[in-house]
């Protein structure tokens, strides 16, 4: 059984210009354990298909299972990290990271511990009492990893966390979330538009097409572990992607990347 | 210097934060020694207006009086009696606004029905200046203490709704989506995410509500004689004694500025410190 199935899924946004279909009749089973890279131009529907399995939007029709049950709404088995760290101004860089924990009733020393431990974990324990607006981008990132990382989600879900940080933050932040997912064996759906990012990281990357609301290629990745951004095999695969990406947003006349 | 900020080189560094140091307390005693021989100069002419006799006494008191007036009304307790029923009132009128405000702000902000019939009545009401409430609550409650506190609560309770509203409808939809991600749902979401998320609009609406609650509190004790800083001033009016009128306008404008630095100024100052002084 995959850890997560999207049966059939269909989704549209009402605009002001009428119904949108961003996900069209897609089906698409994730395997325990798998590093997911979803790829594609502004608009296909990728943020949407991480949305379906964290809860925040239902589909229109199919449906969306994880273990074998269909999704109902938010839970801690599934975090959502955002492009934009998603952490409290009014809570400081522990509390934020323990926030979850507090929301599932845990004991206040032991949450304040175990946050310390996730904070250690992403080398941000000497900042536990700073205030979010005193964080570098780099540095909100990793808290909003650790607050993640916090509940002990069997399924994380990124949603184009680094595309607003600088290469040499990001360089390091992946190095980082790919031991996370060696050590603790979580099934990770990773969304973005950078193409070497998804082949760096990535067990599996897919191509998901505006033109027609699914996936449009999927491309396993073998290339051994630890990968580096200038790998002459990964950037040769990422040149491939690449002109497949463009065709998908030359064909269907939307999109920007 | 780049090249001096590689080494330790200490006493750079020293003589730096000396250096903006004595910068900043320069442009502090410039302000503060503008205020000074401003207030120093109003005073004196004042004191000259007052010297001059254009006016009699009795209409125009000279600082000496005032100051007079001032420290007998404290000596014999008048003043001081004063400013504690005035401030009872407020208090307990505020408090309540407080208590009706916030929550009733928090639902509007969240739920559209409430928001389009609740709301849009509390957006009217808000058009009426809260004196205007005093003859119904003479009607209803009699001349007594409740009427001028529901004048009060009228006056600070539709701000603090509007202003909490407002702030909770401002919430970035990134906080909230990551509050149902991270299992903040139902009254743990409104305690642990809206109710501090609005934080800054809500220390907004509270000082809108005070400074409403503040000036209706002062119409309606015009109005309604009996202890006050509201009665003491129309007292001197009755007496013919303005500097007693003056004295108790000099009070009301110190409590006014003493709350606003002291209790609003502490406030906004911890949220500044939280969330950046930029707001979001």
């Amino acid at each position: 059984m995959p850890k997560v199935l999207l049966d059939n899924v269909t989704k549209v946004f009402l605009t002001d210009t009428g119904p949108l279909q961003v996900l069209n009749n897609m089906t698409l089973p994730i395997a325990e354990g798998e590093f997911l890279c979803v790829l594609g131009a502004s608009g296909c529907g990728k943020s949407t298909l991480l949305n379906l399995i964290a809860g925040l939007e239902m589909p229109d029709h199919g449906s969306v299972l994880v273990n074998g049950a269909p999704v109902r709404g938010p839970g801690p088995d599934r975090v959502v990290m955002f492009q934009e760290a998603a952490l409290f101004p009014w809570l400081n860089a522990v509390q934020n990271v323990a926030f979850g924990l507090k929301m599932a009733g845990v004991a206040q020393k032991e949450r304040q511990e175990r946050a310390m431990e996730l904070l250690r974990l992403v080398k941000l324990e000497s900042f536990a009492t700073s205030w979010i607006h005193e964080l570098s981008g780099g540095m909100r990132q990793r808290v909003a990893l650790a607050a993640a990382l916090a509940l002990n989600p069997e399924i994380l879900l990124m949603d184009e966390p680094f595309a607003a940080l600088d290469a040499q933050t990001r360089d390091q932040l992946h190095v980082e979330i790919e031991s996370i997912w060696e050590e603790t064996g979580k099934t990770i759906v990773f969304v973005t538009h950078n193409v070497r990012e998804a082949v760096r990281l990535g067990t599996r990357v897919l191509l998901m097409s505006p033109r027609t609301g699914c996936v449009s290629r999927e491309y396993p990745i073998d290339l051994p572990r630890h990968r580096h951004l200038e790998d002459v095999d990964l950037v040769r695969i990422a040149s491939v992607l690449r002109d497949d990406l463009r065709a998908e947003v030359e064909g269907s006349g939307v999109g920007d990347a | 210097m780049p090249e001096q900020m590689l080494g330790d080189n200490r006493e750079w560094l020293d003589s730096l934060v000396r250096k903006s140091m004595r910068t900043r307390r320069r442009a502090f005693l410039q302000k503060t020694g503008a205020r000074i021989v401003f207030f120093t100069a109003l005073l004196l002419v004042w004191q000259l207006l007052a010297a001059a006799g254009f006016w009699s006494e009795l209409l125009f008191p000279a600082p000496r009086q005032v100051l007079d007036a001032l420290l007998s009304s404290i000596a014999d307790g008048s003043m001081t009696h004063a400013i504690l029923s005035s401030m009872k009132r407020l208090l307990v009128g505020y408090s309540v606004s407080l208590l009706i405000g916030i929550p009733l702000g928090l639902l509007l902000g969240r739920i559209k029905l409430l928001d389009n019939t609740l709301g849009t009545l509390t957006l009217g009401l808000q058009a009426l200046p809260s004196i205007c409430w005093m003859p119904l609550a003479v009607l209803w409650f009699g001349l007594s203490e409740a009427s001028m506190q529901f004048v009060v609560v009228m006056g600070a309770v539709m701000a603090l709704i509007l202003a909490v509203r407002d702030g909770v409808k401002n919430i970035p939809r990134l906080y909230i989506r990551a509050s149902r991600v991270l299992g903040a749902t139902g009254w743990k979401g409104y305690l642990y995410v809206i109710l501090p998320a609005s934080l800054p609009s809500l220390l907004t609406g509270a000082k809108l509500g005070w400074s409403f609650a503040w000036r209706a509190l002062m119409a309606a004790e015009l109005i309604y004689v009996s202890a006050g800083l509201g009665s003491t001033l129309m007292m001197g009016r009755e007496l013919h004694d303005m500097a007693l009128v003056v004295a108790t306008m000099l009070v009301i404008i110190t409590i006014g500025l003493v709350t606003d630095r002291l209790v609003f100024g502490t406030l906004e100052k911890s949220i500044h410190r939280r969330w950046g002084v930029s707001g979001h």
